[in-house]
């Protein structure tokens, strides 16, 4: 899942994630993260890099247990 | 001491502190960040939980949202009646009953007082998939950023001495290496004379004093401090600065009588 907060400054990145989202099927991401007003490269890192791993184990859901 | 400011809305100030002293602005810096206190879930009960994180991730994730505050209304846990205990004084539960497939976003909670809700509605805790399910109760109290950092009411708080650059006419040459050198920007040209015009981006890096070699150009600090400070939501930001002062006289009224007793 995507992190509530960045890692390194703390200031609430979660409620943008949607957004972004929505945002990318139209735009690059500088282009997105511009709009959504993050500014530092701390937050905007958290953006780029997020791989979420919640989807991976959802492919074996159901398959054990 | 004087303020005045730049720029300003509900979670985001820039503001000037004149003549004021830096052991000011950093005890006030430190009070905004550590003494202010907010609204956070301290620790919640898991009745259900079949999602695909652990019972500790999910408290830890509810535990970073951000909460709207109202200071009236509740007591520190510490200096509350109940001596700590936790009552409707000083404590607010947030119940979550959710069933998947659904991604289950802070809106989800329904808070017992109306007031103490998710400052943003659509921040992500855990996509659930199919048959699966949370039953959650989080129970939220006031705290300080000096306990934990999820209580901090500002993410940025930060403050930076602003500098004095003064040019010699005499000496000046007009060579302009000044401009050049300067990584913010600071300088421009007007009239044929070199003239201080970004002075709030300057960040003492002293390039300039380097690379003129008339040596014309001086900076020096001044008791003026250009304070950057941005919010979380839990509380508007003049309320933070007002509180925090509230602290800070208190702490140090409490000192003059640690001193008097002496």
């Amino acid at each position: 899942m995507f992190p509530i907060r960045c890692f390194t400054c703390g200031s609430l990145i979660g409620n943008k994630w949607e957004r972004y989202k929505e945002l990318l099927k139209m735009k690059t991401p500088k282009e997105a993260l511009d709009e959504l007003n993050i500014k530092r490269y701390c937050c905007r890192r958290m953006f780029l890099t997020h791989k979420s791993v919640i989807e991976e184990f959802a492919k074996f859901h159901g398959a054990v247990g | 001491m004087k303020i005045e400011f730049i720029q300003e809305n509900e979670n985001f100030a820039k503001f000037i502190l004149k003549d004021s002293s830096i052991t000011f602005a950093n005890s006030w810096r430190r009070a905004m960040k550590s003494y202010v206190p907010t609204m956070a879930v301290d620790y919640i009960d898991v009745y259900l939980n079949t999602s695909f994180l652990y019972d500790e991730i999910l408290a830890h994730r509810i535990g970073l949202i951000p909460l709207k505050t109202n200071l009236e209304k509740y007591n520190p846990q510490e200096k509350c009646v109940c001596n700590g205990e936790g009552c409707p004084n000083c404590q607010v539960s947030l119940r979550l009953n959710v069933e998947g497939p659904k991604v289950v976003y802070s809106g989800d909670f329904i808070s017992e007082d109306p007031e103490i809700v998710p400052v943003f509605e659509d921040i992500p805790i855990v996509e659930l998939y199919k048959d699966q399910q949370l039953m959650i109760e989080a129970v939220a109290r006031l705290g300080t950023g000096k306990e934990h950092a999820k209580f901090q009411p500002v993410s940025l708080c930060s403050y930076k001495i602003i500098p004095k650059i003064e040019i010699e006419r005499g000496k000046c040459n007009l060579c302009k290496r000044c401009i050049e050198v300067c990584p913010r920007d600071v300088f421009g040209v007007e009239d044929e004379d070199i003239k201080v015009e970004r002075i709030l981006d300057c960040s003492f890096c002293l390039e300039c004093v380097k690379a003129c070699d008339e040596k014309a150009i001086t900076v020096l600090e001044t008791n003026n401090f250009l304070f950057t400070i941005e919010g979380l939501g839990q509380l508007p930001i003049r309320v933070v600065m007002k509180k925090a002062l509230e602290v800070l006289k208190e702490k140090a009224e409490e000192m003059n009588r640690i001193l008097e007793a002496v």
